[in-house]
């Protein structure tokens, strides 16, 4: 998977990794800033209410 | 046969990088952005306690545009849904603890701050005035809960009036259910007539859901933000 990823991104390997580091972050700012914030309260940390609201 | 066994270790790999990476937004990021998002609701507080007309000088047309300062103590306009109105102060869970009240008490708002029953009594009006907290998470705002006892001061001002409430019941266990403990006068709590109380409301055990922690309070004294801060927060 990541060798083929590796293998498609263009330029020498030091433009690939810049490349693949910029992607790194893009994913990680995605799941910061999207999929965690929703899956979280799925977790039971958030109920400290005694009506269940 | 070798890529199938390689693209699987490749993605058992990356969903080790996804947990490890969802344990430290649970436990560190949660915590950066409801810092920043309590401290930004405590600078609007303080925006519109500034901007507001200081009617108890001006009696005439000012005090038609701030109700609140008509009576003693003076009974607040309606909160508005996820805004904050007053701001928190225990001194037994830190000096520089403070933390905003929000009305409504949804997950999004107690992300922001500590959060208010809408239906439970207004900030020192007789009634039962309720508040939520995260325990863990979102900053850890009620994370020494327990450590709350009797005759601890629980302080908050609504920008016009400090109000001190003391702690009479320790921190009580009970079931997420047990919607009695935030009633006008809660049952269990020994108290037995109406009067000025106050709730809080945490989870318990500390990164579980099974219970809540309960303490009650009554509201010992007020005093005008002119006077200076209360007895309670001096040092």
């Amino acid at each position: 998977m990541y060798g083929w990823i590796w293998r498609h991104l263009p330029g020498n390997a030091w433009v690939r990794a810049l490349i693949s580091l910029v992607l790194v972050l893009a994913v990680v700012y995605v799941l910061f800033q999207y999929i965690f914030p929703w899956a979280e309260p799925l977790l039971p940390f958030n109920d400290v209410t005694v009506d269940g609201q | 046969m070798r890529v199938v066994v390689r693209t699987f270790s490749e993605l058992c790999i990356t969903v080790g990088a996804v947990i490890v990476l969802f344990v430290v937004y649970v436990l560190f990021w949660t915590g950066v952005k409801a810092d920043s998002a309590m401290d930004r609701q405590i600078d609007v507080l303080q925006d519109q306690w500034a901007k507001r007309p200081v009617a108890t000088a001006t009696p005439a047309p000012d005090a038609s545009a701030d109700p609140s300062t008509d009576s003693s103590p003076p009974k607040p306009a309606a909160y508005q849904d996820g805004k904050p109105f007053a701001v928190m102060y225990i001194p037994r869970l830190g000096f520089t603890w403070n933390k905003p009240v929000l009305e409504d008490t949804k997950v999004g708002t107690l992300k922001k701050g500590l959060g208010h029953y809408s239906g439970t009594a207004q900030l020192g009006q007789k009634g039962n005035f309720s508040v939520a907290g995260h325990r863990r998470t979102y900053g850890d705002p009620f994370k020494d809960f327990p450590k709350l006892r009797r005759g601890d001061a629980v302080v908050l001002t609504d920008g016009t009036t400090w109000f001190t409430y003391l702690i009479d019941t320790g921190p009580y266990k009970t079931v997420p259910s047990d919607i009695g403990v935030i009633d006008p006068v809660p049952r269990k709590s020994g108290y037995d007539e109406p009067g000025r109380y106050l709730t809080l409301t945490t989870c318990e055990p500390e990164w579980g859901h099974s219970h809540r922690l309960i303490v009650w309070a009554h509201l010992d004294s007020t005093q005008p933000v002119e006077a200076g801060k209360p007895e309670a927060l001096r040092r």
